[in-house]
């Protein structure tokens, strides 16, 4: 089942952020570009044109490059905070709701910091830089 | 000083706006001959009924209004990855007279007796007019929230500088409560939404009117991407709907040089006035410029527009604050912004410091409003169980506070209050007493007064003919003159409401 399926992968994508402690440690110099380790196989591959329009990128990837492979209700349940908090999840907040292009956040060959903290202070324990 | 030249602007704007006009071969050297002879050769990238730029509160809300009036083609383009602008950072509050909640709570109110409130905010150099104009039609555009989906709290609250209460409130406290509801109305009705898209400079056809614009396709705010030129036509108009410049401390230093970098905002950092600058360069009417509001109901605790801003925007009704260094109240806490402003900057130690002014407030009445737990939790505001605490935690002198109090107290039982002249209405049956929350306030700039001059149909003002620019329109914090010197809260939101619907108006009759 589709939704079984989802459930699992969900929970190897957990396991995996859990173990994985500070989020620094999943940015690796690949072959004359810094990455993440759990996107290992692009690197091997060269295949830049997983995320960037070209092999040879000159652009940054679209908004929505990332949702091509990871779903963005996953990512809304895996980041769901307490009722009273309910509207802090970065996925799906009070500001925004579910339309902040992920590399506001995320960096794939870089750090970043959560958009929200230029006001906010939430913690997110889990992020992911 | 010099006498202007006759003529000398309109020679420079038409210089400019043959600058506008990608390489086109304008006649710039001979500015006198008839411009019907010089011709425009724009190559379109795109070609659109209505385009509009910026996509808070105006732009939504003239996207929609347009799309109801029979648009088929509408455009919204918006420098920053997120729609919303800086409204989606706003308090959330939206006043309206004769509304529904108004006859529910049983208060008289007008569009006169708004306004009136307003003219005496603005400091006699309001538009009447344009203020006129916007509370006659601030409940149409409040149903326009409510058919989009936004909620409101079921209780209305008086703001500082308002003679009733007429103000409503979004249940999340924040402009975003609008802003998300009107986006999804705008994707409904196929509203075309373009993130990182920046305005660069308008174009201008052979007669001087505003066709279209050149817009920088792919602009990655803040990590230097630019993007690529691209050239928009606008068959019907264009309206400007960028908001204010809050966070250009350049310009708004050049306006006001008591607002330095070192002065925070409550405004996203995106909040520059680009497109402002562009309007002015082809002949826009700069108006009240200096005329740059401070939120009186900030924190000096917390960054940008935060948690204690809503907090206290609904608690000074029924609070008093306080100078810690004699325990004395020194404004009236529902006074217009400007005044409680200026009185909080007032506020410092023995060295000239800043010592910002405690708002002590009932915690029965304070947990009314859930930003109460907010500002607990994030540790901006502060809970007692008794005076004593509350006195020594902030170096209060004791019984000169406590004697405050009773005297305040007096004050809620009789109505009225003899220090400050406050309205106590909102504050009837409400005693201070035990426990206590409170929260430091310190002023942060919030809204920009000035900006481009339009009149009642959103249409931009030449400032050489005094005649509208043809096809140009601006909505919104990024006109000037509406609220002269200090705009009351809650009364930017029906402004740019009222003024974006109008300027789709005036756009499908042209």
């Amino acid at each position: 089942m589709k939704t079984l399926s989802k459930g699992i992968l969900l929970a190897i994508v957990m396991m995996f952020v859990a173990s994985s402690g500070f989020a620094t440690e999943t940015l690796k110099q690949f072959d004359g570009i810094k990455g993440r380790t759990f996107h290992a196989d692009f690197y091997n591959e060269k295949a830049c044109d997983t995320c960037h329009s070209s092999k040879t990128p000159l652009s940054l990837p679209a908004d929505d490059a990332c949702l091509s492979c990871h779903d963005q209700d996953d990512l809304i349940a895996a980041t769901s905070r307490p009722d009273d908090e309910k509207w802090q999840n970065p996925h799906n907040n009070m500001h925004y709701g579910k339309d902040v292009p992920c590399m506001e956040c995320h960096g794939e060959h870089e750090s970043r910091k959560p958009m929200c903290q230029g006001c906010h202070s939430f913690k997110y324990t889990k992020f992911n830089q | 000083m010099k006498e202007p030249k006759e003529g000398h602007q309109t020679d420079r704007r038409k210089f400019l706006a043959g600058m506008g006009v990608a390489g086109a071969a304008i006649g710039l050297a001979a500015p006198s001959i008839a411009l019907g002879a010089v011709k425009c050769d724009t190559q379109w990238d795109q070609e659109h009924e209505i385009v509009i730029i910026g996509s808070g509160f105006a732009g939504l809300a003239a996207a929609i209004q347009a799309k109801r009036l029979g648009a088929k083609d509408v455009v919204i383009f918006e420098k920053m990855p997120v729609f919303g602008g800086n409204s989606a950072f706003n308090g959330g509050l939206f006043a309206a007279p004769n509304s529904p909640l108004q006859k529910k709570e049983g208060v008289k109110d007008s569009p006169e007796q708004m306004v009136a409130d307003q003219l005496k905010s603005g400091r006699g150099i309001a538009y009447q007019e344009l203020l006129l104009h916007v509370a006659k039609n601030a409940s149409k555009a409040l149903q326009m929230t409510l058919d989009a989906g936004a909620e409101y709290f079921p209780y209305l609250q008086q703001l500082g500088g308002h003679s009733v209460p007429r103000t409503y409130q979004t249940v999340q406290a924040v402009g975003a409560g609008i802003t998300q509801p009107l986006l999804n109305e705008c994707k409904k009705l196929g509203v075309r939404l373009v993130n990182r898209a920046k305005f660069d400079s308008f174009i201008f056809d052979d007669k001087g009117k505003v066709v279209g614009a050149r817009i920088n396709q792919g602009y990655y705010f803040g990590r230097g991407k630019k993007g690529n030129p691209i050239n928009v036509r606008s068959a019907r108009g264009l309206l400007i709907a960028t908001g204010g410049f809050a966070r250009n401390v350049g310009l708004r230093s050049a306006q006001d040089p008591t607002l330095t970098a070192e002065v925070p905002s409550t405004n996203p950092p995106n909040a520059t006035g680009e497109a402002l600058l562009e309007m002015f360069r082809v002949g826009a009417v700069p108006v009240h410029m200096s005329y740059i509001q401070t939120g009186p109901w900030a924190s000096p605790d917390e960054d940008g527009f935060g948690y204690v801003s809503n907090y206290s925007i609904y608690n000074f009704a029924h609070s008093i604050s306080v100078y810690p260094k004699t325990g004395r109240r020194f404004m009236n806490e529902i006074a217009d912004r400007k005044t409680r402003s200026d009185a909080e900057l007032q506020c410092r130690d023995d060295n000239g410091k800043p010592l910002p002014p405690i708002t002590i407030t009932s915690y029965e009445h304070a947990k009314e409003h859930p930003t109460m737990k907010k500002v607990l939790k994030y540790g901006v505001g502060w809970k007692f169980d008794t005076l004593e605490e509350l006195a020594k935690h902030f170096n209060i002198p004791l019984e000169p506070l406590k004697k405050q109090i009773d005297e305040y107290n007096g004050y809620v039982k009789s109505g009225v209050d003899k220090q400050f002249g406050k309205p106590m209405e909102k504050a009837k049956g409400k005693y201070l007493k035990a426990p206590f929350v409170t929260v430091r306030n310190w002023p942060k700039v919030h809204y920009c007064q000035g900006g481009a001059q339009i009149d009642v149909h959103a249409r931009v003002i030449d400032s050489t003919s005094w005649k509208p620019i043809p096809g140009l329109y601006a909505a919104g914090e990024v006109t000037g003159g509406m609220h002269g010197v200090s705009r009351l809260g809650s009364c930017s939101i029906p402004d740019c409401m009222v003024m974006g619907m109008t300027a789709a108006e005036s756009m499908m009759k042209s």
